[in-house]
């Protein structure tokens, strides 16, 4: 029995990805702080602004009014240290958010040219250390700035006990940006949700229970039953402990937690990534790869690496790139029919229609192509979320069919950054990769080290993911990473084999965040959390 | 057989030490010595065949866990010896004494009764008396000699980077290539090119790319 | 002292048993490698992350005694012994075991003394790694190798053998195709392998330490 999540207690960015709701632009600020009074201060100036997962008022339900820009925090370990949280406290968290992303450089990988040497000076700043985040979606690019002006005024007033850090680097080789921007790249003045490597982003979401979210979206995003995949009978939503703190998770418990209980409760982890893309080196690296493959198509090899058309369309219920043209125009329309529909019948259709699509986009599985010869079996979206792809077609080896995926799934609330019209390496672009999860070390990190970066639970030895591996270079400066394409089995035809793959995406900075429920936010700022 | 499993073998031995005499404790000389061995390819054990993966432990005592669970203790501690290896157990102990006796005398001869052994025949009974039988053992991996397993694994990696190195060659080129390849990797020849026990990194020459007579 | 080599991680725990529990479950143990009961094992061989493991369930009267001299134990439980080599670390492989056999886990332990079961996740790991021993010396004949790599290496020889003898004397195109054919079938097999990803920060740091001492070959590298 889950009991419905108090979404008043729990921040935004938790239950929402702000993205699909309206809002195309981010900006992210982070600040240091000095003095624990004045943080604290800080702190208790912003609560009346931060945004709860509260929904939205739409035609049939209440609500409350959907803000211009939603506005939320988080805090680093040093920052809860810095604001004076009591050492018992602090010991009761987990040592990989306690050591931050670059103690944990080799376990992400994090070598070459993604080494924290490398990273935007505001992660290398010895005197100042990063401890609050700051972030800030708005519907339209004022509605971020107005949101910016009022915490700037409240940051004004804290004194210098806090300091808004600069040093984020921008387009033109500037490097002391005072924060990060980002936003979805736009196509003719709409945004899309498109990267810029051309990908559709952000389709593959995790669905759990208690956000009171239409339950016919479990369809192909919660975890496999074993039923059909392509029906909603496949799939049953994710328990919410997996994501929140204080909730039963998928290992039947309240998952690992700060203490005092109410610290933790409602809360979670928040990984903050910012990577950046060569965009020249993938372009002309598909180029090139698409003369040595027997369709000839860049779209194909496009489509190999991800696991999905760049439309977004899945390899795995697409196999070729009409069909899978073709269904992409078709969810766009019920998209829009959607979003235009007046009156209840229609909008009961439209949603309907809608959902029924979408279940084509996500309600996939694995089991019908264990070799390979679809959806490579070291695709990108293969790797991040194998669904019962692990069980490796044995019926019933595992307790249930997604034994091995349910508690290894992330949430993902970031954004593009950067000038989408540069098409080189050095251009200022990439992702602002934000992961959200109960536990880093499980659900981040091991999907990261055991997934991305290497690939023995899929048999492949130590080849690791095409796009986002920490490929490295052979002695003669070139890149050596390596992915084959099987083909379908007994067909006797060949795979296909790229090698030579350059890093594609590099680390340019990033920390590990807690995010607290208003509760605990309500504490830190009062400073009493006392877990006596 | 719970010992077996296919051509495999799991030896697991409680080896019980010498109790400590006045400031000296035989169970902790007997760590340290296992903590300062030489390991992987400089392991002693890398020198005993057929040896697939082993570990050594001194055992101070039972754990105690907890009312209402009694509380006991054991009366020596013991050398906890855990071998997984191919072949047949006599065999197996014969050449780990001819292979490394210094070592074997060296790590166990604070044990108790290990005075006693002198040659190879007599550590084969020392040992079988500290033999535990094994109540299951499971094979997750195979059971071919450890020869095998090291020339199979140098293949899979030679071939995989020939596969790599010749995609989208013509089928001349190809076959003159993979005739090169067999030349350098010699497949059906054990004592041919192959991977070392204990080996954690690969050196030049086990890539066959560094054999090639024709120009690349 | 390392639980870990190259791929390879070495789980040791011990564990009580009450020696009614005993006999019913080396009853258990040898019912699990009868072909009827193979199927309790399945899902061990699926995750496929085992090289070997072994577990021996010795009475008190079994534990070696080899002179006079040496005390006889009076201990009353039996004690359960539990051999690993597994590809991971256990902080990171043990939810996928015990979401993916619990109950082949159960089956196992149920009987021992204060086994919490293997669900939910923490009281299981916490009895795991508290009856857990560390390894003083690991030694794996292949430790850039995982057992996945071992098995399926085993099948690429015996396929590139085949495919030697076959094609010994094919015409260029002949050998084309039945090569391809080759790769169709073996291409699950054809990866390569590197040295292991950074499990544990804290085993990485005793191997940096090692090297600075000027201890290499305590690695096994070349001095």
């Amino acid at each position: 029995m889950t009991a419905l999540l108090s979404l008043n207690d729990i921040q935004g960015n938790i239950v929402k990805g702000y993205g699909r709701f309206g809002f195309p632009f981010a900006r992210y600020i982070f600040y240091s702080v000095r003095d624990a009074a004045a943080g604290r201060n800080f702190v208790s100036s912003l609560i009346p602004l931060i945004t709860t997962s509260v929904p939205w008022k739409t035609k049939e339900s209440g609500g409350v009014v959907k803000p211009e820009a939603a506005i939320n925090i988080a805090f680093t370990y040093q920052g809860l240290k810095n604001l004076g949280l009591p050492r018992e406290s602090l010991q009761s968290f987990p040592d990989d958010f306690a050591m931050g992303m670059r103690g944990r450089r080799d376990i992400l990988g994090d070598d070459g040219k993604s080494a924290p040497e490398n990273w935007d000076p505001i992660w290398n700043k010895n005197t100042e250390q990063v401890a609050i985040f700051v972030g800030i979606n708005g519907q339209t690019k004022n509605a971020i700035e107005n949101a910016y002006a009022l915490i700037q005024k409240k940051l004004y007033e804290a004194g210098e006990g806090v300091l808004q850090l600069a040093g984020h680097t921008g387009d033109g080789g500037v490097n002391n940006l005072p924060y990060q921007d980002a936003s979805a790249v736009f196509e003719n003045g709409t945004p899309t949700a498109k990267e810029h490597f051309g990908y559709t982003d952000g389709i593959g979401e995790p669905f759990f229970k208690g956000t009171g979210e239409n339950p016919a979206y479990a369809m192909g995003s919660g975890k496999p039953t074993g039923h059909a995949p392509n029906t909603p009978f496949g799939w049953e939503a994710l328990e919410p402990g997996e994501f929140i703190l204080g909730h039963r998770d998928e290992a039947r418990e309240l998952p690992l937690a700060p203490s005092p209980h109410l610290l933790g409760h409602n809360g979670t982890f928040m990984v903050y990534r910012k990577l950046h893309q060569n965009v020249g080196s993938f372009k002309k690296y598909i180029q090139e790869e698409a003369k040595k493959h027997e369709d000839k198509d860049e779209e194909v090899i496009a489509a190999k690496f991800a696991g999905r058309w760049r439309s977004g369309a899945p390899l795995a219920s697409f196999p070729t790139k009409a069909a899978a043209d073709a269904f992409m125009t078709e969810v766009d329309d019920a998209k829009q029919k959607l979003r235009k529909a007046r009156g209840t019948v229609e909008e009961v259709m439209a949603e309907a229609r809608y959902i029924t699509l979408l279940s084509k986009l996500v309600g996939f599985d694995y089991t019908d192509d264990l070799e390979g010869g679809r959806c490579p079996v070291g695709a990108h979206i293969r790797r991040a979320n194998p669904r019962s792809a692990l069980e490796f077609g044995v019926k019933g080896a595992f307790n249930t069919p997604g034994a091995l995926s349910n508690r290894r799934r992330i949430l993902r609330r970031g954004l593009p950054y950067g000038n989408a019209a540069d098409k080189t390496d050095t251009g200022n672009h990439g992702i602002i990769f934000m992961v959200l999860a109960a536990s880093i070390s499980r659900q981040f990190e091991f999907v990261q080290q055991q997934w991305i970066n290497y690939g023995n639970d899929f048999k492949l030895a130590n080849e690791k993911d095409p796009i986002i591996g920490n490929h490295h270079v052979d002695k003669s400066g070139k890149g050596n990473g390596r992915m084959i394409f099987p083909a379908r089995p007994k067909t006797g035809r060949s795979p296909h084999f790229c090698r030579h793959m350059p890093r594609f995406v590099e680390t340019r900075g990033g920390e590990y965040f807690f995010i607290p429920s208003m509760t605990a936010l309500q504490m830190i700022a009062d400073g009493t959390v006392d877990p006596t | 057989m719970g010992n077996t499993a296919g051509k495999a073998y799991g030896l697991t031995l409680l080896c019980p030490i010498k109790a400590d005499v006045g400031g000296y404790s035989y169970g902790d000389i007997i760590r340290d010595r296992l903590e300062g061995l030489m390991l992987n390819h400089n392991s002693p054990m890398a020198k005993v065949p057929n040896t697939y993966l082993c570990r050594l432990y001194v055992l101070d005592d039972v754990f105690y866990e907890g009312y209402p669970a009694k509380e006991e203790h054991l009366k020596s501690r013991y050398l906890v010896f855990c071998t997984n290896f191919y072949g047949s157990l006599e065999t197996y102990l014969q050449e780990m004494w001819n292979k490394i006796e210094k070592d074997v005398r060296f790590l166990w001869e604070h044990c108790i009764a290990f005075d006693r052994v002198q040659n190879a025949k007599e550590f084969v009974a020392y040992i079988k008396k500290c033999q535990v039988k094994n109540t299951l053992f499971f094979n997750g991996s195979t059971d071919e000699p450890l020869a095998e397993q090291l020339k199979s694994l140098y293949l899979k990696q030679e071939f995989s980077r020939f596969v790599f190195n010749n995609h989208g060659k013509t089928a001349g080129e190809l076959q003159r290539a993979f005739r090169e390849f067999v030349a350098i990797t010699q497949p059906d020849n054990l004592a041919g090119p192959s991977w070392t026990p204990g080996m954690i990194e690969e050196s030049p020459h086990h890539n066959y790319e560094n054999h090639l007579q024709t120009a690349r | 002292m390392s639980n870990i080599a190259g791929k390879s991680y070495a789980m040791n725990v011990i564990t009580p048993i009450k020696w009614y529990m005993a006999w019913l479950n080396r009853l258990i143990f040898w019912a699990a490698q009868l072909p009827l009961f193979k199927s309790k094992l399945t899902g061990l061989i699926t995750l496929s992350l085992i090289h070997y493991a072994r577990w021996a369930i010795v009475r008190p009267a079994a534990f070696p005694r080899l002179d006079p001299s040496q005390p006889r134990e009076t201990i009353k439980y039996h004690y359960m012994f539990f051999f690993s080599n597994f590809n991971g670390s256990w902080a990171q492989y043990v939810d996928s075991f015990h979401m993916a056999i619990p109950s082949g886990l159960n089956l196992f332990w149920e009987r021992n003394v204060k086994y919490p079961g293997s669900v939910p996740l923490q009281p299981f790991h916490s009895y795991i790694t508290y009856n857990q021993i560390w390894t003083n010396h690991y030694y794996n004949a292949y430790p850039l190798a995982a057992s996945n790599d071992v098995k399926a290496a085993k099948t690429l020889k015996a396929a590139l053998l085949d495919f030697i003898a076959k094609t010994q004397n094919a015409t260029p195109e002949d050998f084309k195709k039945q090569y391809e054919a080759l790769l169709n079938n073996t291409q699950s097999c054809i990866s390569l392998m590197e040295p292991t990803p950074i499990v544990s920060l804290s085993a990485q740091a005793v191997q940096d330490r090692l090297s600075a001492a000027g201890r290499k070959g305590q690695l096994g590298e070349a001095a």
